[in-house]
């Protein structure tokens, strides 16, 4: 641990119980579960975007909500060391769907004063709104707009008035989980350049979650990719696309179809992804990767650590920084 | 366009507009495009363009209080714009199959998907329980479905969205149509599924060289399966161009800032995003002249002025008073 590191995650996992019966609980037997995030250990350092990608199911989005604290985690240690001052930092969220997320009864003022009441950040009337003026000048928006209310703006200006309410708490860490999804390209692109500003000129931490490699590609620092729960690799942004590790990660980058029209090949990662509350024995990938052979079956692939400080799980040491070392995957008979 | 072959379909200004308490809004507005036999038209755009009620409107699907209030739509020769309600239903998923983004909410949950098969084979083909069977088995061997005998009997909910957007697929194509329109086939499904599927269709396209209206918002998916592409902006075409040209030598400046504005890595691999100020304006907010007047940055007098008409060049169509430049690299 140094003076830098901001966040630790320590081995922790989450799993969501299923319910049992009646004469499961008699008998007082182990709940089965899904095993939504398992065993994922990871550093966030000061002034840095931590991206983490997944397909769905993957347990990104419970990653959020047990680093804020909404979910407690089952096993490990979620830890912020404590800054100079002694104190934990403050934390804020902006989430998926800019239409759920604010209320519709109230005020974009109403919206955006709340974290700054609750924290006791500003005092008096006056000094909360000339601050809820300044954060809407901030995102982009104007100060006329705060005696509007949500439902009188676009998806993109909600998503501003959301970054704008996060921003109003004064936090230190932001985690935005998947914040462009909802929006459309040119609008995504307005956003996304807004909390790349944002970041530099306030530096703040953020962990950034979302499906799509190339957002993330372009907002973080260093990248997690995960797979069915599992951390499966981590570096740097740079040295991700330039060189994975993981067979995932490297399907992951092709599946993706890019806009070069004169190669039009695509690349599906063969099989389907597996029922998260049954994942695969040994390595969890080994059901769809085309290296896979039986030592992934049975065994538990180590996590191994890479000369310019990444991670990966993978039995094999494999050069995948050019695509074409792929072997075209068998036609497999699943979606 | 002058073209070799007579277009399997031809829409010719096609407009279809809301009536809303005060007034009629257009959400279509004289929209023209055709489709060649074999072709895959891509359709692109962002939400609210208008891309989804120009494929419902193709079939007759429209939604009140959305209306079709002009155009025409001619399908191989037939008029479809004139057919009764009931000669049209013969055309939906007979002559056209539709694919819809949502495999979930087009499938019956309450009937095995083979029976829905052979509903739909029975309902367009003139074929015994027996054949349409064997035909529905062979649908599901060919869309990937693995033990089509036990395929048969399962219901949507025992499917993967994966599995599901397959059936839709096979549902579209079972009674061999002449045009299929995908309407965000991939959109619901997650990435390394989305290459399946839309490998799936491109193999289903090259075997039987239907036509296809391929609508979506991913400039990726058009890349790699459209031949020609149509960009939509607030309820009109902004350009139609061939799939190479419009990447590499956009005309119309919303179809290069939409291209710009895409997070993809470029060659060298540095990641560059330009974004378009603004947002596309809402039905019924449509400023007079150029729609996109407002966002342009080549914007003059005359584009606020009047609505510019489909120029035709040689192998593109493009609405634009000033369009760019080929860049010479």
């Amino acid at each position: 641990m140094s003076a830098s590191d901001f966040l630790i995650l320590n081995h922790v996992s989450k799993v969501y119980r299923r319910n049992q019966s009646l004469l499961e609980r008699l008998k007082k037997g182990e709940a089965g579960g899904t095993r939504a995030v398992s065993d994922v250990s990871l550093t966030v350092r000061h002034g840095e975007t931590m991206g983490l990608v997944g397909e769905s199911g993957c347990g990104k989005s419970t990653l959020a909500r047990l680093v804020s604290g909404l979910m407690a985690p089952t096993s490990g240690e979620i830890n912020f060391p404590p800054n100079a001052a002694g104190n934990k930092p403050r934390l804020q969220m902006i989430f998926q769907d800019p239409y759920s997320s604010l209320n519709g009864r109230w005020t974009i003022e109403d919206i955006i004063a709340e974290p700054i009441r609750v924290h006791k950040l500003r005092q008096g009337r006056a000094a909360i709104r000339a601050r809820v003026d300044e954060l809407l000048v901030q995102v982009g928006l104007s100060a006329a707009d705060a005696e509007k209310y949500p439902q009188e703006f676009s998806g993109g200006q909600r998503q501003r008035i959301c970054i704008a309410r996060a921003l109003a708490g004064e936090p230190e860490f932001l985690i935005l989980d998947e914040p462009t999804s909802a929006l459309d390209v040119s609008v995504q692109a307005q956003i996304l350049n807004l909390l790349r500003d944002l970041q530099k000129n306030l530096h703040l931490t953020s962990l950034f979650i979302t499906h799509n490699l190339s957002v993330v590609r372009i907002m973080a620092d260093r990248i997690g990719v995960m797979y069915l729960g599992e951390l499966v690799e981590e570096a740097t942004s740079e040295e991700l696309f330039r060189k994975p590790r993981h067979p995932y990660t490297r399907l992951l980058i092709d599946a993706a179809p890019d806009m070069d029209t004169s190669d039009r090949s695509l690349h599906p990662i063969a099989g389907e992804l597996p029922n998260p509350a049954f994942p695969p024995s040994g390595c969890r990938f080994h059901t769809r990767c085309p290296f896979a052979q039986d030592i992934c079956r049975n065994t538990v692939p180590p996590q191994k650590t890479t000369e310019t400080g990444g991670m990966f799980r993978c039995h094999f040491d494999l050069d995948l920084s050019n695509a074409s070392v792929f072997p075209p995957p068998a036609k497999v008979k699943t979606a | 366009m002058i073209t070799s072959t007579a277009p399997l379909l031809d829409v010719r200004e096609l407009t279809v507009t809301i009536n809303r308490e005060g007034g009629l809004v257009t959400a279509l507005d004289k929209v023209s495009f055709s489709i060649n036999p074999g072709e895959v038209l891509g359709i692109v755009g962002e939400s609210g363009a208008g891309k989804s009620i120009t494929g419902a409107a193709i079939i007759d699907l429209l939604v009140p209080p959305l209306k079709r209030t002009g155009g025409t739509i001619t399908l191989a020769g037939t008029r479809l714009d004139q057919l009764s309600p009931k000669a049209m239903r013969s055309v939906r998923g007979g002559r056209i199959g539709f694919v819809f983004q949502d495999p979930m909410t087009s499938l019956n949950p309450v009937i095995t998907i083979g029976q829905q098969l052979c509903d739909t084979i029975q309902a367009h083909l003139k074929l015994s329980g027996s054949q349409a069977k064997k035909k529905a088995l062979d649908w599901l061997d060919r869309v990937g479905l693995p033990n089509p005998d036990v395929q048969f009997k399962r219901y949507p909910h025992q499917l993967s969205g994966g599995m599901r957007q397959r059936m839709v697929i096979a549902l579209a194509l079972c009674a061999d149509p002449m045009l299929v329109i995908a309407d965000e086939p991939t959109t619901a499904l997650d990435v390394s599924v989305q290459a399946h599927i839309l490998e799936l269709l491109r193999d289903l396209h090259r075997e039987s060289n239907v036509s296809m209206m391929l609508i979506t918002h991913d400039l990726g998916v058009i890349a790699k399966m459209a031949d020609r592409v149509a960009v939509l902006y607030a309820g009109r075409v902004a350009e139609i161009s061939p799939v190479g040209e419009l990447f590499n030598a956009p005309k119309h400046p919303y179809t290069r800032g939409l291209i710009r504005a895409t997070p993809m890595p470029s060659a060298t691999g540095e990641m560059r995003l330009d974004q378009i100020p603004g947002a596309m304006p809402g039905l019924g907010a449509v400023p007079p002249g150029c729609a996109f007047n407002p966002r342009c940055f080549k914007a003059q007098s005359d584009c606020r002025a009047t609505i510019p008409p489909l120029y035709h060049a040689e192998s593109s169509a493009f609405s634009c008073f000033h369009p760019l430049e080929r860049v010479t690299a």
